[in-house]
């Protein structure tokens, strides 16, 4: 009894009601009515939030309760133990159950019969010009208009220095520039967040790959030097591909896919 | 010093909450009326708005949250490391650190987004931004779900800590399980602790508070200590441990003599032993409890010789006490002695501290050498020994009982002046007890407060002064005192010596006088030996006007300049005046009564009139012509002049004209040159029209550069912006502020 517990100490010094644990029990009961009219009546956007909070919450008692099943279920394999003499090593083997190897191998045949370069986002909708710049107007009197602003995300290079401004058609502004993707490696389900090395392919245009536009869709290089991917002949790759997955400039961020 | 209050940390919500209320912050606080329409910076505005006002007040939650939680380092070392023994440091320092880690992230997110949304074409990009910033920002808070509940659990048992000051007067109790720890708290304090017969009852520190000597004793109590290392504690006796390590205290050491508490003596010796580190610096009393059940008397002599010897060893500052909770016997002595332990100590502390020390300093005792072998006692009057002696005589019986009687009255009360000195001053004390008495009432003289109570108390009785009056003879006492008596102020005749002393003053006047006289006469005797009567009364006159001009001169405010500017010396335009104090002959008059000769200062002075026209005519010249700093134009015009002049006299009129108009042209062409030549000039002087002009400016640059009082120095200087009017004034149209 800590010195400032004042429920346990009243307790303590005067007990409970007599009909407390009946009432904890009937509120209990209750509950589950309680809930249900919430949900029929809840609607909106937190009836979405609602709904998924439950599904969650089903879900892991639906889990709970398989792996409470799964103690009392027999999963012992004893068909494939070797009959006859059998060395020592491997006297207490078991049967493996290969299916999980199958299905694998089955699965990665048929990613190779697949084509060398399809990618996670095959189409991809062409940006227009007018929906990509910006028209910037110049001069003292403002009338001249041939200075473009990129209005969409770009990549720029470390090495990259503008040029005088009466030579520079294109600007991509500072604010727009991205260094990072956050690029998930499809078979390992994880994400990093690498650096963006240089944009490849911008399907739309190749005066967007050449400016460095990142839109949905666009392959770029980004550094995987961290993770120790090695190559085919051994060597330690540090840029791989990736396609965006999501739209930089509406996102702030950039999302990629790994190519494997 | 500081207060530990935990109470008043506010709430840690739990992550997901912390989201909503953020979320429904922003929602609530912020605009919520945009039209795709609107314009695009007004669109902007908006949502960026939104972004960093989640941002703000995420911040600002976690920012409280961050202060609200003290800091280990800053905190008392026993709370410090209670906060160790109940939290773990380690956990709670990465807790708040993650949860600062945090509030930067979402800054930075915030930054980032906002930079982005300033780029944004659209309201669909905007608002998309905000959404992804919204997004990203909850997220960082999810993540910090474990570190917020945990928080919050640290914080609600905080908050529930005993309010315990590290710094107070403070008793401990300690010991193993059972002994009788909590049972004395609830005996000496309204804890209320629980209290039953099985071993760690109590789980953590508990507080009490008791009165001693009118002042306030918080007494802790403490769970059990069994005997064991360090390292194989668990956190409800690390508290116990925590407290006895950090807390300037008496610590009360408990041991059951009737071992009843499952431990035999030797065990519990042997914890005292273990534990016994802790006790330095600390005022030590081993109680030995219950002794109800087993006396101390009839404990048997290996136990108790074992108990003695650990007593013995532990120190001189030790002290044992028996007692028992269920009789109440030596319950108060126990908490007596140990107050009374911990005071001195404190007491001492401070003597012997930087404090007492600068008192200390100051204080001087001198002890007298004893000038020769005669015995000087101290003089008691008649009447005092015979009271003591009387004294002596009726306390006789009831003397110890009055002792005793005394000490048990004084238990409980505040420390007064005699409880600091003791042995001398017990008796005076005594004095003062006992005469209350009725016995001795009737002797004793009455006080005038005492008179002055009986009759009516203040201001209805007041005691008569006049009793105290020593005169020749005491019926005088009471006789009225006139002012006035046959026409003389009786004050001048309370002195009977006064005719005496005024006599000896005048007396000393008088020779004063003479002598002052005869030393003044020496001194001019030195001086004007050689001057016969006549030249000592001139002397005599100058010296005066001297000292009355000087007199004059101090008075009349004593600006410290010559009666005459230099400049006027002797220069006097208007004779006529002669009013004028400036004229030459007033001058002469007046420097000849002060006795100097002034003719050689006047001639210097016509002199300098004299050739002043010729000199005033250059210099204007040289100054219309340019340069007054160039040596060579102020010579040369003097010279053609001269020129001009000696040649004029044999030269015709038209070739004097002409000789004229050519010295005009060449003074012309001069000065043309000059204008056009860029010659070197005074820089102050550059684009002045002529020399007043060039005084002007030299006057305004001076009060400008005059000290100016209260400014820090040269960059007070300031120079107003020069607005011009035609462009800062009228109506605002055709063009704006710079162009029209």
């Amino acid at each position: 009894m800590p010195q400032h517990e004042h429920m346990e100490r009243h307790r303590k010094l005067h007990g409970r009601r007599f009909d407390a644990e009946e009432r904890e029990r009937k509120r209990e009961a209750r509950m589950v009515h309680k809930r249900s009219e919430f949900a029929q009546k809840v609607h909106g956007l937190r009836a979405k939030l609602y709904n998924q909070k439950r599904f969650k919450e089903k879900a892991t008692m639906r889990k709970t309760i398989s792996q409470h099943n799964e103690r009392s279920n027999k999963h012992a394999n004893d068909e494939a133990v070797a009959d006859g003499a059998v060395p020592a090593y491997l006297l207490d083997r078991e049967g493996v159950s290969r299916a999980k190897v199958l299905s694998n191998t089955v699965k990665q045949k048929r990613k190779e019969k697949a084509g060398k370069w399809e990618v996670p986002i095959p189409k991809v909708k062409p940006v227009a010009d007018d929906e990509m710049f910006k028209v910037m107007r110049t001069g003292s009197k403002k009338n001249k208009a041939w200075k473009r602003v990129v209005t969409k995300c770009t990549f720029v290079g470390d090495n990259f220095t503008r040029k005088a401004p009466k030579y520079e058609r294109f600007i991509r502004p500072t604010g727009l520039r991205m260094k990072r993707a956050n690029v998930t490696h499809p078979e390992l389900k994880t994400s990093f967040q690498l650096d963006i090395l240089g944009v490849k392919k911008n399907p739309s245009s190749t005066l967007y790959t050449n400016l460095g536009v990142l839109t949905k869709g666009t392959i770029i290089e980004v550094n995987v030097s961290d993770l120790g991917l090695v190559t085919t002949s051994g060597k330690v790759a540090w840029g791989k591909m990736a396609q965006v997955t999501n739209n930089p400039e509406l996102d702030g961020c950039v999302n990629a896919v790994l190519l494997v | 010093m500081p207060v530990y209050n935990f109470k008043t940390m506010a709430p840690v919500p739990s992550a997901s909450d912390l989201v909503d209320i953020v979320l429904t912050r922003t929602q609530r606080r912020t605009p919520t009326v945009i039209h795709p329409g609107y314009k695009i910076t007004r669109i902007r505005n908006f949502y960026m708005r939104k972004i960093k006002f989640t941002q703000q007040t995420i911040s600002e939650r976690l920012t409280t949250m961050l202060a609200d939680f003290p800091r280990l380092s800053d905190i008392h070392p026993f709370y410090s490391d209670l906060c160790n023994t109940l939290y773990d440091r380690d956990h709670y320092k990465l807790a708040l650190g993650q949860i600062n880690t945090a509030k930067q992230l979402v800054d930075a997110v915030a930054r980032d987004m906002i930079r982005m949304v300033k780029y944004g074409d659209s309201l669909y990009r905007c608002k998309c931004l905000k959404r992804a910033a919204l997004g990203r920002m909850c997220t960082i808070l999810k993540r910090q779900k474990a570190s917020l509940s945990y928080l919050e659990e640290v914080r609600k048992h905080m908050s529930r800590l005993p309010a315990l000051d590290p710094n107070t007067r403070t008793l401990l109790m300690c010991g193993l399980p059972n002994v009788g720890k909590s049972s004395f708290m609830n005996k000496i304090t309204r804890a209320n602790v629980d209290v039953q017969p099985y071993a760690f009852t109590t789980k953590s520190l508990f507080v009490g508070h008791t009165d001693y000597r009118y002042l306030r004793w918080q007494v802790i109590d403490t769970p059990g200590i069994l005997d064991h290392p360090l390292e194989q504690r668990n956190t409800i006796e690390m508290q116990a441990i925590t407290a006895l390590a950090h807390l300037t205290c008496s610590v009360l050491y408990f041991m059951d003599i009737s071992e009843q508490c499952g431990y035999t003596i030797e065990q519990q010796c042997n914890l005292f032993r273990s534990i016994q580190p802790l006790f330095a610096n600390k005022q030590l009393v081993v109680v030995i409890n219950k002794i109800d059940i087993q006396p101390w008397e009839t404990l048997d002599a290996s136990r108790r010789a074992m108990i003695e010897e650990l007593i013995k060893e532990s120190g001189s500052n030790t002290t044992m006490l028996t007692m028992s909770n269920v009789s109440e016997e030596g319950v108060s002595q126990v908490k007596n002695h140990a107050c009374d332990k911990l005071l001195a100590a404190r007491v001492d502390s401070r003597v012997s501290g930087n404090k007492a020390n600068s008192v200390m300093n100051r204080l001087q005792v001198v002890y007298p050498t004893a000038r020769d072998g005669v015995v000087r006692e101290a003089y008691i009057p008649e009447s005092v020994l015979k009271e003591q002696e009387l004294r002596r005589r009726q306390g006789g019986g009831g003397g110890g009982d009055a002792a005793s009687k005394k000490k048990k009255s004084r238990i409980g009360y505040a420390p007064t002046v005699d409880d600091e000195v003791d042995g001398d001053e017990e008796e005076l004390d005594d004095i003062a007890h006992e005469s209350d008495d009725e016995m001795l009432g009737s002797r004793k003289k009455k006080t005038a407060r005492e008179l002055m109570w009986e009759n009516g108390g203040p201001g209805v009785w007041a005691p008569d002064y006049r009793e105290q009056y020593d005169l020749d003879d005491p019926e005088w006492r009471f006789d009225a005192i006139p002012q006035i008596l046959d026409g003389k102020n009786i004050a001048d005749f309370v002195d009977p010596d006064i005719d005496e002393k005024l006599r000896l003053l005048e007396e000393e006047e008088d020779r004063l006088e003479a002598e002052y006289a005869a030393a003044n006469m020496e001194r001019m005797d030195d001086d004007d030996a050689s001057l016969d009567e006549m030249e000592k009364a001139q002397v005599a006159e100058i010296r005066d006007r001297v000292t009355i001009a000087r007199a004059y001169k101090e008075r009349s405010g004593g600006n410290n300049r010559p009666a005459l500017p230099r400049a006027i010396r002797g220069r006097v335009k208007d004779c006529h005046d002669d009013s004028a104090k400036l004229k030459a002959s007033a001058i002469e008059k007046r420097l000849a009564k002060v006795g100097v000769d002034a003719t050689q200062m006047l001639e210097r002075g016509r002199k300098r009139e004299r050739e002043d026209p010729r000199e005033k005519r250059r210099q204007s010249r040289a100054a219309r012509g340019s340069d007054n700093g160039d040596a060579e134009m102020e010579t040369e015009p003097t010279e053609e002049v001269s020129g001009g002049e000696d040649g004029r006299r044999g030269l015709s009129k038209g070739a004097a004209k002409r000789q004229r108009k050519e010295r005009d042209e060449s003074v012309k062409r001069e000065q043309s040159l000059a204008r056009s030549h860029s010659r070197p000039r005074t820089p102050s002087e550059m684009g002045l029209r002529d020399s007043t002009m060039a005084k002007v400016a030299k006057l305004a640059e001076k009060k400008g550069q005059k000290k100016w009082f209260g400014g820090s120095g040269e960059g007070d200087h300031t120079k107003a912006v020069h607005l011009v009017k035609w462009c800062n004034t009228g109506k605002k149209r055709n063009g704006t502020h710079y162009q029209r």
